[in-house]
């Protein structure tokens, strides 16, 4: 799409003749157009590099019940918001990481136990027995139980990295979806 | 050729630095001004971004400004390296010291929220037997509020309370919404006040020392400004005892040099001018500077409540809307059990809160923030913070910033007077919700570390005894005469006020007797 509109600003922009081309008077018509850019999230995959096969799939399964898709705005997985989850704890210090990895290993242990079953596998029902600590009061202190702390860390994470997401910006849905997040940023000065 | 001999060397060009700027030059006295930062061209040096175009979507580069809890993705540049100017602390007694270096400092940045201090602040020790009294009363401090106010364009009402002196104001002709009349009212049940802000509306984008301090003192022809000179310590000439100067390092080169001048003025922000001055070893024959660090404590969203009343947009429009202010209340004419001094909220009627405080997720949290938009009523408590000389910064030298320079260890923590004014502070705020027949989500009653409200004050405290304090009543070193420290480092106590207009008053006020003495060949 990017590339189209590049194309697109080219072809429309006036023929220039090759003899005035050779001449040094600046022409505003012959400065180049502004190019667009992308981001990775655009035109790339995201490698994974932090989270085992069975944490990355529990993960997948917390994001979609968390932030689950809707016609009017896309999920966390559309979003791919696992993957980048992926990225984040995996850059983060490492109790934040103890945090994430505990909690979705208590997570697995506590549906077999539970269920005698995957995560994955659970259905709706079972997997809100699972999130009964998102049913309590939320709590200035985190909670201590490792699937409590991660349940509310995820609630927050994954549903802000969703909305934030370049799925959910206007930029991916032709402004037809709901906006994603945005700001004013202060560039850093030399 | 060399360099010339100023008359004053102001050092620092946030909110004290800037009117020290704005008062001396205006007198004809010729200044050169150090900051440590570089300009900032504010306007043109944001930007609007996606978040998902940030490296971190947003939710920001971990570990990055740990101590900085205001910080974010979009903001993270506005605030000081950790890693290029430590600090040091127990690991168990947090210091959340929030820092700004660039032309204008902090008052590039700050909530704009402009209090006086009361003779209940000024002479708090004759209120209630604690600490220290101010040298200075409101009276000695008033002609110069007056003449800050409306530079800054404070608006305001008056509303005649002893505890919050009236200013001089740009009226706030401001309905209150249906809702916040609805709080009013179960708060003058209990004899609270609620008053609406006072704010700087600044002139444009900016109510800063860079828009409204230092142009008129550039205009003026007497002042020099030198942005990106970190300073290193304060010069003393070995015959005078007096200061003469300071030696800074360029901050992108680290060439090192020195400047000169006949007088100095620290305003380089509390801290920061404390640690000039440890790392000088000057203006310490009391062995009180570095001690009685205070600031104000702060819980932000310490209540949330939603309003019934308001759920599916079943209000009329603006009946849930507008901001307040509940300035101190306790321990004016009555005495508390379990603490001394008071606390003051600022509240905000209208919001959407928080996901976080629904215990929901996944659809049915969708579906409950759509029917709670707008219900929200959520307020900051700030509580008075009283000063210890326990609590202090000392020079760490086993660590150094980028420039070599020594840094401060900081030992600051909480006592019992501060959690005990939280816990009833909380219980007050709540009892008002719940009077108001709003539902309480979340309540907590447990201060961020200190120094997250940015306000920290003392340190360099003035003081009618040169034994007890650092300064006398004209922001003035006891031990040097041509050396003042006119910031937030000079404060005896904070009450529960923002303290920018405080600040900007005192430095005007040391910068006209500073003038005088100069004129008068007594400096």
């Amino acid at each position: 799409m990017k590339r189209r509109r590049f194309l697109q600003a080219l072809a429309a922009a006036p023929a220039t003749p090759a003899l005035l081309a050779q001449q040094a008077v600046p022409d505003a018509a012959a400065e180049p157009a502004p190019l667009d850019f992308s981001g990775p999230d655009e035109g790339a995959d995201p490698v994974l590099r932090f989270f085992s096969t069975r944490q990355f799939a529990t993960l997948r399964r917390l994001c979609d019940l968390l932030v689950p898709g809707a016609q009017s705005s896309p999920g966390a997985l559309e979003a791919r918001v696992p993957e980048f989850m992926d990225f984040l704890i995996g850059d983060s210090a490492v109790d934040r990481q103890q945090l994430w990895l505990s909690g979705l290993d208590a997570l697995e242990s506590q549906s077999q136990t539970i269920f005698k079953k995957a995560f994955t596998d659970t259905d709706a029902a079972q997997a809100d027995t699972l999130f009964a600590p998102l049913h309590q009061p939320w709590t200035y202190e985190p909670p201590a139980d490792p699937i409590a702390r991660l349940l509310a860390a995820a609630k927050q994470d994954v549903r802000t990295a969703t909305a934030n997401s370049f799925e959910r910006s206007p930029a991916a849905s032709g402004g037809t979806r709901r906006r994603g997040g945005g700001g004013l940023y202060w560039l850093p000065v030399e | 050729m060399a360099a010339p001999n100023y008359d004053v060397l102001i050092i620092g060009s946030g909110a004290s630095g800037g009117m020290a700027a704005y008062t001396l030059t205006k007198k004809g006295i010729k200044c050169l001004m150090l900051d440590a930062g570089p300009p900032v061209d504010f306007q043109n040096n944001q930007v609007p971004k996606p978040a998902w175009q940030l490296p971190y979507h947003g939710l920001g580069k971990p570990g990055s400004l740990a101590h900085v809890f205001q910080a974010n993705e979009y903001n993270a540049h506005q605030w000081v390296d950790e890693q290029q100017v430590p600090y040091t602390h127990d690991p168990g007694e947090p210091f959340n010291w929030v820092r700004v270096r660039y032309v204008g400092g902090k008052s590039l940045f700050w909530s704009r929220m402009a209090f006086r201090l009361s003779d209940y602040e000024f002479k708090n020790k004759d209120h209630d037997g604690f600490g220290d009294n101010w040298p200075i009363s409101l009276a000695d401090l008033a002609p110069y509020y007056d003449q800050v106010e409306p530079i800054f364009r404070v608006r305001g009402r008056k509303d005649g309370l002893k505890q919050l002196p009236d200013g001089n104001f740009v009226d706030d002709p401001s309905p209150w919404s249906p809702s916040v009349q609805k709080f009013m009212a179960e708060a003058s049940k209990r004899n609270i006040p609620v008053i609406k802000l006072r704010s700087a509306l600044g002139r444009g984008q900016l109510a800063s020392s860079v828009n409204l301090l230092l142009p008129d003192a550039l205009a003026t022809g007497n002042l020099t400004i030198v942005p990106n000179a970190v300073v290193r310590d304060i010069t003393v000439d070995k015959n005078t005892g007096r200061v003469n100067g300071a030696n800074f390092l360029d901050r992108q080169s680290r060439r090192e040099m020195h400047a000169k001048a006949k007088v100095v003025v620290v305003g380089a922000s509390c801290l920061e001018s404390t640690r000039i001055l440890l790392n000088s070893g000057i203006a310490n024959s009391s062995g009180v500077l570095g001690h009685y660090l205070h600031d104000q404590f702060y819980i932000t969203q310490s209540v949330q409540a939603v309003m019934p009343e308001v759920r599916n947009k079943t209000a009329p429009p603006n009946y849930a809307a507008g901001y307040g202010y509940i300035p101190r209340f306790r321990n004016l004419q009555t005495k508390e059990k379990d603490f001394l001094r008071g606390y003051a909220f600022d509240f905000q009627a209208g919001g959407t809160p928080d996901a976080k405080f629904f215990p929901l997720y996944g659809k049915a949290l969708d579906e409950a923030l759509d029917a709670h938009r707008g219900t929200g009523f959520t307020g900051t408590c700030m509580g008075e913070v009283l000063p210890r000389f326990e609590n202090h910064v000392r020079i760490n030298k086993d660590v150094t910033d980028a420039w070599g320079i020594p840094v401060l260890h900081v030992q600051a923590r909480y006592g019992s007077n501060e959690f005990n004014m939280a816990k009833d502070a909380i219980n007050t705020m709540s009892e008002l919700c719940r009077a108001c027949g709003w539902e309480v989500l979340a309540r907590h009653d447990q201060p961020f570390p200190p120094g997250y409200s940015i306000h920290e004050v003392g340190t360099c405290r003035m003081g009618d005894n040169p034994k007890t304090s650092v300064l006398n009543k004209w922001n003035q070193s006891w031990d040097i005469k041509n050396l003042f420290v006119v910031d937030g480092s000079s404060f005896v106590n904070a009450g529960s006020q923002n303290p920018t207009m405080t600040i900007l008053s005192l430095s005007m006020r040391a910068s006209e007797y500073l003038a005088d003495q100069m004129r008068k060949g007594e400096i």
